[in-house]
């Protein structure tokens, strides 16, 4: 990697070049959902090259969740009913999607482009950037994307409610047997500084190359249980530098600021029965265990966890004004960037979450969140895009104070753990 | 080319659970060209004059001079008519026996034209339902004039047919042409001509003295002349579930134009506006939406003027909602300054309606308040118009007393003046 880049679309694409092997959207099928890309000019094409052989219009839509084909003007998956459309070319490059918040004076678009799908009503949106059925401005793939590298792994990354830009964001990669390999990083933007959003995208998927890299070239050494723990440790450390490398290349000269663009990083990597976390931060993962005990996988690098540890109480400490201070992250000016890294084997049939503050801010305790999980998952079954989308909708109504990641992974089966005699 | 221009002047924050949207929308066409010189356009024009009984002596002397002015304002290939009205309505040029309904203005047209209006004679009565409905006949009869612009003159009441048959003669001719209306003399009743111009699209106004009457009528071809955007629709889209309060138009004149809706499609009413010169309107459009979360934004209307059902400018009503007070809290100038010259129109209208109907009480309140309001938008036209009817104490108060003799003629210049606007100072 030669990372000398200068404006933004060579850095998109620079960053898409090192997440090559992870395509955001529904690698397993690259034709794009459609070429909507709103009323401005198109986005970067070396940005989507996976996509980028896909025909204009009437391409066919595969849905990012289960790779079903559907018609081009589907709103919805036919198979899983995942709402189609929304995932627009830029999917690969949610930076670029500032585009679609085009001044009213110069959205007087020429191009007959197609419409894109409005994500809250399913109408579509018009060449001012506003919906013709319900008015809500048509959000840019920075504000709300999902990704779904394979069927058991998905993620939705909203701007919320209060929040003018998305801070978030995530990276995720899959094999499509199930519970075979994922990675799934979640990173938040310290939302008091610019450019952060720019920072958090930066370094997820930098992050989630490095791992989905490191599982490819580490296969052939076997799967030896401690040997495979040490391994990952450090590859998850790599994984934060490699990140915190990618923020200074993404934001340039923000990094000589006093408040240098910076953000959150958790990681999950799921290799066979092993899950290994990585941590710097306040975002956080989970497992969500459909019978039996949930946890919290992560430890928080913040006030309230300071505080928690010197006895106050949870609801006390997280409810404070400083709850949300942390205490490390990654960025110019962080104190110390190693991620905490823990191994575990969960049992059972669970999930894996790993999501950011606007989500668990809601919903703390590892007890309630499963509550809430189960509760989802039983209005929109066992789809991780829908899980994910149903839970960013719940935090949504809760107020959507924050930006909110939530990405999932679904272990099906009872997978054999080494805690267990053979 | 016109060209179209929109300009939205609103403030889009709204408070938490506020649902009410309001924004004046100013549309502003330039290079607008003259009437009919579009491709395939053709203007059409009807001068229609009173030669009731009533006109006899001075009227009728400056009617035939004015009509003869305007028939020199008319452009060579617009196609024209001249009626004369009284209890029924009679084609004066092109002759009866001609076999044309309307002829295209030439030379020769011109002075035959000038010889017929010459030959007008005062007799009988005045029946105006008579007169559109023939205007009408005329212009369905000529369909290559696609841009139909007709002038009323009248000095009298219309005695003699029902209100009901005008306005059902007016109900027939909407959308059909558009229509000036003018009253010369202090006989003729304000509301009736105001019915004609509000549902015909055009302006209704007082002629004092039969000597003005020349100039107006000039001015009236000129501008009608001058409008090369042969028609025009104001289109409002509200989102789903939200209500369109009102449309009006609220400068130059204050029209409410929530009753000439047409669907175009579930979410999206279209106004009629007429024909277009080089001008600017400005529309105050209210939308009730349901609220939404703090922090949220969202569309509350596109505000899209359309000619032969393409867009040409679109503006965009938002809403966005925030706690905080100092955003919120302040109104757009542009809106409350039109909000106080729609309630000064119809505080000016109210009030004359009070005092003709012997009501004092009511009228000396809403002349106050007239007063007052005028003050409050700067709209010294009114303020003088209103100083000849009421003897003010107090502007700022609203104190008024009415005069007592207030001539005829100061009163209805009053209130045919009442919808006129005086623009923001933006």
């Amino acid at each position: 990697m030669d990372p000398v880049v200068s404006d933004a679309p060579d850095e998109i694409a620079e960053i898409a070049e090192i997440a090559e092997t992870s395509p955001p959207i529904a690698p397993a099928s690259p034709q794009p959902e459609s070429t909507l890309t709103g009323s401005d000019e198109a986005p970067a094409p070396a940005a989507a090259e996976p996509l980028a052989e896909a025909p204009v219009a009437a391409a066919l839509i595969a849905c990012p969740a289960c790779a079903t084909v559907n018609d081009p003007d589907a709103k919805f998956c036919e198979e899983c009913g995942t709402q189609l459309g929304e995932l627009v070319e830029v999917s690969a490059d949610p930076d670029a999607a500032d585009d679609a918040q085009a001044e009213p004076d110069e959205a007087t678009s020429s191009t007959a482009a197609p419409r894109r799908a409005c994500v809250y009503c399913g109408g579509s949106i018009a060449d001012d950037g506003y919906c013709e059925l319900c008015g809500k401005p048509a959000q840019s793939e920075r504000d709300h994307w999902q990704e779904a590298p394979a069927a058991w792994v998905g993620g939705v990354c909203d701007r919320g409610i209060r929040h003018e830009i998305n801070e978030d964001a995530m990276a995720l990669a899959a094999d499509p047997q199930v519970g075979e390999f994922a990675v799934l990083v979640v990173c938040d933007g310290v939302s008091s500084t610019p450019g952060s959003d720019k920072a958090s995208l930066a370094a997820a998927r930098a992050a989630t190359a490095i791992l989905e890299a490191g599982r490819l070239t580490d296969l052939a050494d076997g799967h030896d249980d401690e040997y495979a723990q040490a391994r990952w440790s450090g590859r998850m450390l790599e994984a934060g530098e490699r990140a915190s490398a990618a923020i200074y290349e993404a934001i340039g000269e923000l990094a000589a600021r006093t408040n240098p663009p910076s953000c959150t990083f958790s990681a999950a990597v799921i290799d066979g029965p092993l899950v290994v976390v990585g941590q710097v931060g306040d975002s956080r993962v989970y497992w969500i265990a459909d019978e039996g005990k949930s946890r919290q996988l992560t430890t928080d690098d913040s006030w309230s966890q300071e505080m928690m540890a010197h006895g106050m109480s949870r609801q006390q400490a997280e409810s404070a004004p400083q709850a949300h201070s942390i205490t490390r992250w990654l960025g110019a000016d962080s104190p110390d960037e190693v991620p905490h890294v823990v191994p575990t084997y969960p049992t059972g049939a669970g999930w894996i979450l790993v999501c950011s503050d606007g989500l668990w801010n809601y919903c703390s305790d590892a007890d309630d969140l499963s509550e809430l999980v189960h509760r989802v998952v039983g209005s929109v079954g066992t789809n991780p895009v829908q899980v994910a989308s149903a839970l960013v909708d719940w935090a949504n109504e809760q107020g959507g104070q924050d930006n909110i990641t939530a990405a999932l992974a679904r272990f099906d089966s009872v997978v054999p753990t080494p805690a267990q005699p053979a | 080319m016109a060209e179209f221009t929109a300009s939205v002047f609103q403030n889009e924050f709204l408070s938490d659970g506020a649902t009410d949207v309001h924004a004046i929308v100013t549309v502003t066409v330039a290079g607008a060209g003259q009437a009919g010189q579009g491709q395939g356009m053709a203007a059409g024009e009807i001068i229609i004059v009173d030669t009731s009984g009533s006109m006899t002596g001075e009227n009728l002397g400056a009617a035939k001079h004015a009509a003869s002015v305007a028939v020199d304002q008319i452009l060579d290939g617009t196609w024209f008519a001249v009626i004369s009205g009284t209890d029924t309505a009679a084609r004066a040029f092109p002759y009866p026996n001609a076999r044309l309904p309307m002829v295209q203005m030439e030379p020769g047209a011109r002075a035959a034209a000038k010889q017929a209006i010459a030959a007008f004679q005062p007799s009988g009565g005045t029946a105006m339902g008579t007169w559109l409905t023939l205007a009408r006949e005329l212009f369905q009869a000529t369909p290559q004039a696609t841009q139909r612009h007709a002038i009323l003159l009248t000095d009298g009441k219309n005695e003699h047919e029902s209100a009901q048959a005008l306005s059902q003669a007016i109900y027939n001719a909407t959308g059909v042409f558009q229509c000036d209306a003018r009253g010369v003399g202090s006989r003729w009743q304000v509301d009736e001509l105001r019915q004609i111009a509000t549902a015909l699209l055009g302006t209704v106004d007082l002629i004092a003295k039969p000597a003005d009457m020349a100039a107006d009528f000039e001015s009236i071809i000129k501008q009608s002349m001058g409008r090369g955007v042969a028609s025009a629709d104001l289109r409002v889209w509200a989102p789903q579930g939200s209500e369109v309060l009102f449309v009006r138009q609220v400068a130059p004149t204050v029209e409410d134009l929530t009753t000439r809706k047409t669907m175009v499609n579930p979410l999206t009413g279209s106004y009629p506006t007429g024909s277009w010169g080089d001008e600017s309107r400005d529309y105050h459009v209210a939308v009730r939406v349901a609220s939404k979360p703090v922090g949220s934004e969202q569309l509350a209307a596109r505000v899209q003027l359309t000619v032969r059902d393409e867009v040409v400018a679109s503006g965009l009503v938002k809403a966005r909602w925030s706690n905080d007070d100092a955003l919120t809290a302040r109104i757009d100038p542009a809106v409350a300054h039109y909000t106080g010259q729609t309630e000064l129109a119809s505080a000016i209208q109210d009030g004359l309606a009070a005092k003709a109907a012997g009501d004092a009480a009511t009228a000396t309140v809403k002349l106050g308040r007239a007063v007052q309001l005028a003050a409050e938008t700067g709209n010294d036209e009114a303020t003088a118009k209103l100083r000849k009817v009421v003897e003010i104490d107090d502007a700022n108060e609203g104190t008024v007393r009415l005069r007592r003799d207030v001539a005829k003629l100061d009163e209805m210049a009053l209130d045919t003046a009442s919808t006129k606007t005086t623009r923001v100072r933006k």
